[in-house]
């Protein structure tokens, strides 16, 4: 009887009942009647295993993709499957190249750090515990993958293994040696392990902050480094960190341990804050890992200016992405999780991404849609205007009716423009190794020579006119060591190889004598230092030149020439490429405000001109206070205008105020006080007012727009 | 206030001189907004009806506020033709110079508290020069009443000598010294000079004279309010509504989601779980909801709904007191189950109170970094990122997405007793005498009885007009809140349960009076002299009507 009553009333609560609960499992609305909705833990075994059967049914079948159709939703499915498969495609690959940089950052502190943890022992060091201390700087997420990496070669070697312990594990004695014993077992045993272990023990049992209980573990499986990594450790309570560093030092004839700290700030600091009775307990070795800028420099090479790339990253959101890294300390996985974020935007929301699969030309796919919106394209018109500009009308008809010309003309299109992108990417490369072997500056990284380019502007650059200008100077060892550094297509071209052959048979013709000197080097330019009517005045003028030098500046000013026709070819403008749209993304804002949100300007904003997102259907789109907007947004409005404290009567009766010039004798005060409450009540959630005990019925302000 | 007339009077006469940025900022507006905030009740403070005031000014100043530059200019002019020339009514301007004379001597004395205001300054000056034997009074008690009726008389002298300034400006205009004098101030400048040493400036109008609302009559008269923007609020929930494939290929890519932006974001959650429902219809995914606002929430109650959510029948009767136990045991679960489908979190108000401690906030960005673990959180307060550190943001892994709803919070937190503790008018407890009736009903009769001894008993010291000896200082607080201090001393009300046989020991009693502290029934406090006074926090009305329904049920 009781129980007809309570079903009864079940889904009338099960909107409502359900929001004041704290958490709950989440069941639709239109649940099944037949199944009892006050049962609770019953019920959830039942949708849970009801869940794994049908999964099981659904693995056989057809996976959904996660893209929706685009073209406003004309696109047909093959086509949404084929771009789906060609972000994967591209993504699992880039991936790829991002973990093999990774792992090359870090092998080589590994092996240091590992070789470490290998001989140091407490014997070595006289009874100190043995501690590793590793300044990450603001690479911080670099220790995490390093103890990761350690941790599985110590457990397959089957020495031991790595506990990391957070500061927030850390909140007293007990809790953290409960949370390192714990850490330890679980590693190699599991949690069932653990459990087990816990329990299955003879003798009187032990609580489980008991390090007597890891000892036996260390016995039992024969473990002999016990690595315990602190992350942050300066996070650590410095009295907590001295108890800890005590007790383990009296268990180290027990427990190897070895210690590991992380150190964002310097060795000196964190030293500091220790006694001078718990420092005197560690002894080890200090490793340094490197910056993250320097990691970040090579993803982004490996990721843009690798030779089988086929989507580029504009410039716009290289430079969002670099701003990101030198501003906020970014993480390299968080770079490479913003430039995945990047591709994924691309591939879901361009339709014409579709042309990157492999056999999107063979699918037979409907173009219709697809060729209308390659049509609308900034640079599909600049196509057709330089083709007319040329003479071709009847390719651009051809172009503007006929979808299967179409189409194929952009595959071949997109398939030009990658190859120029290529290009200029290998152009950019090579622009860096020059600057390395001319000595001209070591400060620029790819990716600053990549913003350039990728702006079109690197051609006409002060970077590219030194090199140019310092090339000319160059000495024959010096030519011959540029010679070997140029870019492959540029070493192939006629030019470059009879330049090559001139150089060598030059060489070959004088073998005996120094290096050959270029004519425009300054050390064969005679200064000469003349007293004329008491003026000094300094001429310079070219020493004789001997005939072999002669020759060789003559060489150089071909490679220079060609060197310089080289670069102007190469480095065009990316957006000046035809269907650029297609392999390029140069968007920066939605990825922008992804990554790097300003809620405080849009809640600011969503406030103070609320019709900004309220697309206002009403013909007065004016910004004038009115009891049209929301209510919230009226008190924000009167709230700025105030000054530091706040009379909340007259916040109140200018409120009243507001709707009372606008609706008249009609408004009711109590309506409007309720609505006064609600805003005044989000105003004060969202943190901008706060009780003043200055004066009676007064709140402050605490928070002052645009700042 | 006092010291503000003679300010704002020169202020306006020298703006054109002293400070040349004042020319572009009366044309925005602000200033009519200014006055309806601030400058009104000051303006108008004979009257009583805060209805009346309002309605009147900000008509009046909507058109006036545009023209003020250019009257600003010809003000300039006007007030130098009035000293030159020969006055029409030569006692009344003496006296008007007296009393300008007076306050500019009081304003030299008193320069650095207001420096920022050197037109004042130097306009003081200048009427000291004019005549050489300037009285220099300081300000003592009485003097400042005559004065302050004088300033406010002063001027509208003043300008009933130019009367095309009198015709230009409203009344309420003048008087004012707006806290945000230049409208177009950048905040910096605006932040300091807000916050200047100084008095505050603000009226003494307190809400004594307000009726404020009860939780009851607040949702009786909310029900009565269409929302003029209810149209466009349903639009941008739909327009969110159409990002969901885009979330659920973010979750996909193993991104957690951030929603950002004002407004409730409980509604769109909830149809964002729905569509995910459907979206993988047959082999739907676990969804967990957790609600940020709860008070008392816990980071282990959600692991170990997780937990239930992942495992099912196959849960440990014994999941471990520390969160992190419980997190361990859920992502070792994870790692063992390859085959098991995502479990979608969504937390409403990750940045509420509850969670907002960098504990929590460590405890849920492992939770988030949990691979199978999809997280959804929603924020409301504009700081929110200030919460997460470089490893939190990297642990989390968000993307940030602006979806401002502009919905009410109304299930998020208790808009009365915000309101209520924000304006330092806390004591109404939430349910109000519906509430406690409803608790009440659910106790056993000892503990009914108990609390109907209580209400008479107040009600009784009430009626003998007998506020207790230990009440200090509440009389500003108006007679809403005198009701509050009336307390019963703990040992007494002991001895009454006693003696109606209500508890048979000390130690049931307070059984008995910790069930009410729970549901907050009570109030309890030590008085002076470290006696526990309990109290009841209820209106006479509604302690009556409680005690009514008690009685006669």
């Amino acid at each position: 009887m009781a129980l007809s009553l309570l079903e009864s009333e079940a889904p009338d609560l099960s909107r409502d009942g359900l929001n004041t609960q704290g958490v709950y499992i989440y069941r639709p609305a239109n649940a099944k009647p037949n199944k009892p909705q006050n049962e609770r833990p019953p019920k959830r075994r039942k949708v849970e295993s009801d869940g794994q059967e049908k999964q099981e049914e659904k693995s056989q079948g057809a996976q959904a993709r996660p893209f929706v159709p685009l073209l406003n939703g004309e696109e047909s499915a093959s086509s949404v499957d084929l771009r789906y498969n060609a972000y994967q495609r591209l993504w699992s690959k880039q991936e790829a190249k991002i973990q093999e940089v990774l792992e090359d950052v870090d092998s080589k502190i590994l092996e240091e750090v590992s070789s470490f943890v290998k001989e140091s022992s407490a014997q070595i060091y006289d009874g100190c515990i043995p501690s590793a201390l590793v300044t990450v700087g603001s690479n911080v997420s670099s220790l995490g993958r390093l103890v990761t990496r350690l941790n599985e070669r110590l457990i397959t070697s089957g020495e031991g293994g790595v506990v990391v312990l957070e500061s927030g594990d850390a909140p007293n004695i007990k809790t953290t040696l409960k949370n390192i014993i714990r850490a330890a077992v679980t590693n190699t045993e599991g949690n069932d392990g653990y459990q087990s272990f816990l329990t299955d023990r003879e003798g009187p049992r032990l609580l489980a902050y008991d390090l007597d209980l890891l000892g036996d573990y260390v016995q039992r499986k024969g473990v002999t480094k016990l690595v315990l990594a602190f992350r942050d450790s300066e996070a650590f309570d410095p009295n907590l960190l001295t108890d800890l560093l005590s007790l383990l030092s009296s268990w180290l004839d027990r427990i190897p341990f070895t210690l590991l700290f992380g150190i964002s700030t310097s060795v000196e600091l964190f030293e500091g804050r220790l006694p001078r009775s718990s420092v005197a307990l560690l002894r080890g070795q200090y490793f340094e890992l490197h910056e993250a800028s320097n990691c970040v420099d090579r993803i982004y090479e490996r990721l843009q200016a690798d030779p089988d790339g086929e989507f580029w990253l504009g410039r716009s959101i290289t430079g969002v992405l670099f701003e990101r890294t030198s501003d906020y300390f970014y993480t390299p996985e968080a770079f490479c999780r913003t430039v995945k974020y990047a591709y994924m935007s691309h591939f879901f929301a361009n339709p014409l991404a579709v042309l990157f699969s492999k056999d999107s030309a063979s699918a037979g796919l409907p173009h219709g849609k697809l060729c209308q919106a390659v049509r609308n394209l900034p640079s599909f018109r600049a196509l057709c205007e330089d083709l007319v500009e040329d003479g071709h009308s009847k390719q651009v008809r051809n172009l503007l009716e006929n979808d299967e010309y179409l189409f194929q003309e952009c595959l071949k299109y997109l398939e030009t423009g990658q190859k120029q992108m290529r290009n200029i990417f290998e152009a950019v490369k090579s622009t860096h190794t020059f600057l390395k072997h001319l000595n001209l500056s070591k400060k620029i990284g790819v990716s600053d020579i990549s913003i350039l380019a990728l702006s079109g502007e690197l051609h006409n650059s002060q970077i590219v006119n030194d090199i140019l200008n310092t090339m000319k100077t160059l000495d024959s060892e010096g030519l011959k060591g540029l010679l070997a550094t140029v870019p492959e297509n540029l070493a192939d071209s006629p030019q470059v190889r009879e330049i090559q052959r001139d150089f060598e048979a030059l060489l070959e013709a004088y073998p005996n004598s120094k290096p050959l000197q270029s004519g425009y080097d300054n050390r064969n330019s005679v200064a000469k230092v003349t007293v004329v009517q008491q003026r000094v005045q300094v001429t310079k003028s070219k020493a004789k030149q001997p005939k072999q030098n002669v020759e060789y500046t003559q060489i150089l000013d071909r490679f220079h020439a060609t060197l310089g026709a080289y670069f102007a070819e190469t480095l065009v403008g990316p957006q000046d490429l035809y269907l650029y749209e297609v392999f390029l993304l140069d968007m920066r804002y939605p990825l922008k405000d992804t990554v790097a949100p300003r809620p405080r300007f849009a809640i600011e904003r969503a406030l103070s001109s609320p019709f900004d997102y309220l697309i206002s259907t009403s013909d007065t789109p004016e910004n004038r206070l009115s009891a049209k907007q929301p209510v919230t947004a009226i008190l924000y409005q009167l709230y700025l205008e105030s000054g530091a404290i706040v009379n909340a009567h007259d916040l109140w009766s200018a409120f009243y105020a507001v709707f009372e010039s606008d609706q008249g004798d009609e408004c009711d005060e109590r309506v409007i006080m309720a609505l006064f409450y609600r805003a005044l009540s989000e105003l004060k959630a969202l943190g901008v007012v706060k009780n003043s005990r200055k004066k009676v019925d007064h709140i402050a302000k605490t928070s002052w727009a645009g700042l | 206030m006092k010291r503000k007339q003679p300010d704002s009077g020169s202020e306006d006469e020298y703006r054109p001189v002293s400070t040349p940025k004042r020319q572009r900022t009366t044309a925005n507006g602000i200033m009519n907004n200014n006055l309806n905030g601030n400058g009104s009740p000051e303006a108008s403070p004979t009257k009583r009806t805060p209805r009346k005031s309002n309605a009147a000014t900000p008509a009046a100043l909507k058109e006036s506020g545009l023209k003020t530059p250019t009257q600003r200019a010809k003000a300039k002019a006007l007030f130098t033709t009035t000293k030159s020339t020969t006055v029409s009514t030569p006692t009344r301007a003496r006296n008007a110079d007296r009393s300008a004379k007076k306050k500019s001597a009081r304003l030299l004395l008193e320069q650095d508290d207001e420096e920022v205001w050197d037109g004042a300054y130097r306009l003081a000056e200048e009427i000291l020069e004019d005549e050489n034997d300037a009285p220099a009074t300081t300000a003592d008690g009485n003097k400042e009443v005559k004065e302050s009726v004088e300033a406010s008389t002063e001027p509208t002298e003043k300008s009933a000598q130019t009367p095309k300034r009198r015709a230009g400006r409203p009344k309420g205009a003048r008087n004012k010294r707006s806290p945000t004098p230049e409208g177009e101030l950048p905040p910096h400048e605006r932040y300091f000079f807000q916050n200047r040493a100084g008095p505050t400036h603000t009226s003494n109008n307190t809400l004594n004279k307000v009726s404020l609302l009860t939780h009851e009559e607040y949702f009786d008269t909310l029900a009565r309010y269409t929302d003029p923007c209810k149209r466009e609020k349903e639009f941008l929930l739909d327009l969110h509504h159409r990002s969901f494939p885009q979330w659920d290929f973010e979750f996909d890519q193993g991104f957690n989601i951030c929603l950002y932006g004002f407004g409730s974001k409980r509604r769109l959650l909830q149809s964002f779980a729905d569509w995910l429902h459907q979206k993988h219809s047959p082999a739907s995914p676990s969804i967990v909801i957790v609600n940020g606002h709860t008070p008392n929430i816990s980071i282990r109650s959600i692991f170990a709904t997780i937990a239930t959510a992942v495992l099912g029948a196959d849960l440990p009767s014994k999941l471990g007191s520390q969160p992190v136990e419980v997190l361990e045991l859920l992502q070792s679960v994870l790692k063992s189950r390859p085959s098991q489908e995502p479990i979608t979190v969504l937390i409403n108000s990750i940045d509420a109170p509850p969670l907002r401690r960098a504990v929590n906030q460590a405890l849920l960005s492992r939770l988030a970094a949990t691979p199978m673990i999809r997280l959804l959180a929603t924020t409301d307060t504009p700081n929110f990122l200030l919460m997460w550190d470089i490893n939190f943001r990297d642990q989390y892994n968000f993307v940030f997405h602006d979806c401002t709803t502009f919905a009410a919070f109304d299930a998020e937190f208790d808009i009365v007793e915000e309101v209520h503790g924000l304006l330092g008018r806390k004591g109404r407890r939430i349910g109000g005498k519906e509430g406690v009736g409803f608790v009440l009903k659910s106790l056993p009769e000892n503990a009914q009885n108990l609390y109907r001894l209580l209400l008479t008993e107040l009600i009784t010291m009430l009626d003998d007009g007998h506020n207790s000896d230990d009440e200090d200082g509440g009389q500003g607080q108006g007679e809403n809140n005198a009701h509050n201090e009336t307390g019963i001393e703990f040992r007494m009300l002991y001895q009454k349960a006693t003696e109606e046989f209500v508890a048979s020991s000390e130690m049931m009693f307070r059984t008995l009076l910790k069930e009410f502290h729970d549901h907050q029934m009570i109030t309890s406090r030590i008085d002076a002299s470290g006696m526990e006074i309990l109290g009841v926090p209820l209106s006479r009305e509604e302690m009556e009507g409680v005690l009514e329904d008690l009685v006669l049920s």
